[in-house]
């Protein structure tokens, strides 16, 4: 018998006749609108980004070249470069920037240190009791800052204070450098303590039981499995309540600062931002605060790029 | 040394009964896998051991020591989770070296036996990986690699091959059991795939609802089923189940149903019950000529086929008999078409009977004043019909 083996072909194939015909492509006008609708969507949050933030911020840009003392009837005038000059030089500015640095620093250690102690120790409590002492944390947030501030004030008193009477020597509070100083991160970090550790609590919640779980038993002592596993797990939330924390600071201060010490005993209590209001809307001098303002702006955002870039390398998908 | 003893283990969740009394000793050494339909308990039941929940009731207790309220980590144990629950921030080398670093095992030990374990389970080449940058199989290898390094009393493993490929879970398995050759250690193991549990149990635990409904060796088990959901859980297609009625005619006990007649032995006096037929797929094959069904006939079932499925290497047809829907598999091919009527028949060795009501296997046990054919407990009795005597059908133990 003569024959030869051929190869089987299994699968279906196009046949040669059929010649694959291009889909018609729509018209471009048609195109055009179907592309449209999400951009629609979005239109009412980028005419409010424009009209409340990128406009001021250009004409703050603007500003920041001229000298102006804010009366409608002066005219703007053209000064080149000299506000940033003169800004640069003034030890106020050096001042108040390390101020905010330090206040930010110990301001850092009631958003983030306090709240993950806090949290940590009261993950373990489940049921009302969960939601009692998540009510009695919260409450201060509640508290509008400068209602807070009239209270504390109060009982900062050298003379009749709830606070001096309680550790049982006066200290002038307000009128004092130091004190003063630490009177505002505190109260500040009081009204903020009770939002950071839901925020710490919900980051604890995100992590996969199971790993504390397997590191039980790889017998893991309760601190070491803190420290390798749940805390490098909680760190993108930590960052996060970082950033907001150099992001928020200045503002959060604010009002109690105006209330309670405005900015004084010496300047011990100016940061940047009462700097900047104080040469603002006291002084008059519209330019000079504008250029300052920019300058605040372009380091915050500085900062605030360098913490965003560590919170994406700290942040572990685990799938 | 390794010896688990749980006693009464009960964990209740609300009026839900995930764990419910369940009694087992585990010798050192062994292989046993807790199987089981989703939902049985058999997870809850390793977290139990792993000291995870802690339980309702009952106690455990390893090497003889009581640890049911000892914390995880003072009782020596390694698991492999079924999600891995690999650390997603360490590399593969930090992930298996975690326990001994936990036990603060100086730096260059830990390398060493890292390595050793990587070498093992052929991960070397990952070891500075993050698990996010691993296949499904590598992750397993690094769970199992972070259990091991450890030289634990007993592994506890939660399904840990259901998220592998059909090819890699047999690859695995031949793993499993080589390594469980090499380490010699106490395994307790939970799958829902009988497969694996046959092929790697040196004993298994079959759960039902909290349950233990059955422990023996992967034979016992598949050729001894204990109850009606054992018998229904293994083997593919699961064992055919009919409902039937024991009788007494003309001095012999027969087995009968709609279509189905199956002639057991000589006897009077047996007194009538319903009871459930059970006859393995494999054991079923079509009956040569319509034979005669009369005293010493072979079983008989009478069906229609109703469809024929390609298995690869063999065939498996499903057919009406009475009311009812058998399986019966054999080498492919079988030569039936569907609509096709059909007589199948058994040995009668692979006979089984289960009381229709509680569910539980029926051994046949010859009376007192009869010489005893068989003296075995009734869990590890034969098959029904194994033995030629007479008389009553007893309730195996419940
Ligand atoms: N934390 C819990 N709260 C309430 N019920 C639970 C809890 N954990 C488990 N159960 C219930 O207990 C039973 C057993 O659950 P378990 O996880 O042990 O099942 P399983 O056998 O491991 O199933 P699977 O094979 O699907 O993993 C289920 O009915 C489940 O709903
Ligand atoms: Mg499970």
């Amino acid at each position: 018998m003569t024959g030869a083996f051929v190869e089987i072909d299994a699968l279906p194939r196009p046949s040669a006749t059929v010649v694959p015909v291009a889909a018609a492509r729509p018209s471009p006008a048609r195109r055009l609108l179907r592309a449209l609708p999400p951009y629609l969507f979005l239109l009412p949050a980028i005419g409010c980004l424009a009209v409340w933030t990128y406009r001021p911020l250009a004409a703050a840009v603007n500003l920041s070249f001229f000298s102006w003392n804010l009366l409608p009837t002066t005219p703007k005038e053209p000064v080149g470069l000299d506000n940033y000059r003169r800004l640069l030089e003034l030890p106020d500015l050096w001042h108040a920037l390390w101020l905010t640095a330090a206040m930010t620093l110990a301001l850092l250690l009631f958003t983030v240190a306090l709240p993950t102690v806090v949290a940590l120790w009261t993950s373990a409590i489940r049921g009302r009791g969960r939601a009692v002492y998540r009510a009695m944390i919260f409450a201060p947030v509640l508290v509008p800052p400068v209602a807070g501030a009239a209270v504390w004030q109060w009982m900062l008193d050298p003379t009749s204070g709830a606070v001096d009477r309680l550790i049982g020597h006066p200290i002038n509070w307000i009128h004092e450098p130091g004190p003063a100083q630490i009177a505002i991160v505190v109260i500040t970090g009081w009204h903020l303590l009770g939002f950071a550790v839901l925020v710490v609590s919900a980051g604890l919640a995100g992590i996969d039981d199971e790993y504390t779980a397997a590191a039980m038993l790889d017998r893991a002592s309760r601190w070491q499995t803190t420290r390798w596993i749940t805390l490098p797990l909680l760190s993108p939330t930590l960052v996060f309540l970082a950033l907001m924390t150099v992001l928020m600071s200045g503002q959060l201060t604010f009002p109690l600062i105006d209330t309670l010490t405005q900015g004084g005993p010496d300047s011990a209590t100016t940061n940047v931002y009462y700097l900047l209001w104080e040469w603002g809307f006291q002084n008059f001098d519209a330019g000079f605060a504008a250029s300052a303002g920019l300058l605040f702006f372009v380091a915050f955002g500085v900062v605030a790029t360098g913490l965003v870039r560590l919170s994406d390398r700290l942040t572990f998908h685990d799938n | 040394m390794g010896r688990i003893e749980l006693d009464g283990l009960t964990k209740r969740y609300g009026d839900v009964v995930a764990v419910d009394g369940v009694s087992l000793d585990i010798a050192d050494g062994e292989f046993l896998v807790l199987l089981g339909p989703s939902g049985c308990g058999k997870s809850t039941l390793l977290r139990l051991v792993a000291g995870l929940i802690t339980p309702s009731g009952g106690r455990v207790l390893l090497d003889g020591r009581d640890i049911t309220h000892a914390p995880p980590a003072r009782r020596d144990l390694a698991m492999v989770f079924q999600s891995y629950a690999l650390y997603p921030h360490l590399t593969v080398a930090r992930n298996i070296g975690f326990p001994l670093r936990a036990a603060r095992t100086p730096r260059a030990e830990v390398r060493r036996r890292v390595e050793e374990v990587a070498a093992l389970l052929e991960l070397g080449p990952l070891l500075d990986r993050r698990p996010r940058e691993l296949s499904g199989g590598q992750r397993q290898r690094v769970a199992v690699g972070r259990a091991i390094i450890r030289d634990p009393r007993a592994f506890l493993m939660d399904e840990p091959l259901s998220n592998l490929d059909a090819k890699l879970r047999q690859a695995t398995r031949a793993q499993f059991r080589m390594l469980h050759e090499t380490l010699g250690s106490t395994v307790l193991y939970v799958t829902h795939d009988q497969v694996e549990a046959l092929s790697l149990a040196t004993r298994i635990a079959m759960l039902d609802d909290g349950r233990l409904e059955q422990l023996g060796t992967p034979t016992e088990v598949y050729d001894t089923p204990a109850s009606v959901f054992v018998a229904g859980f293994l083997g593919s297609p699961p064992m055919n189940l009919l409902p039937a009625r024991v009788e007494c005619h003309d001095g012999r006990v027969r087995v009968l149903a709609d279509d189905v007649e199956v002639d057991l032995w000589p006897g009077e006096d047996v007194e009538a019950r319903d009871v459930i037929l059970g006859i393995r797929p494999e054991h079923l094959h079509l009956m040569a000529a319509e034979g005669p069904a009369g005293p010493g006939g072979m079983p008989r079932l009478r069906g229609v086929v109703r469809a024929v499925e390609n298995l690869g290497a063999e065939e498996s047809a499903q057919c009406a008999v009475g009311g009812a829907l058998v399986h019966f598999r054999g080498a492919r091919p079988l030569g039936l078409a569907a609509g096709q009527p059909v007589a199948l028949t058994t040995a009668r060795d692979h006979i089984h009977l289960f009381d229709r009501h509680s569910g539980r296997r029926l051994a046949w046990r010859p009376l007192a004043d009869r010489p005893l054919a068989d003296r075995q407990s009734a869990d590890h009795e034969p098959a029904a019909a194994l033995h030629d005597g007479v008389t009553t059908h007893q309730r195996s133990s419940t």
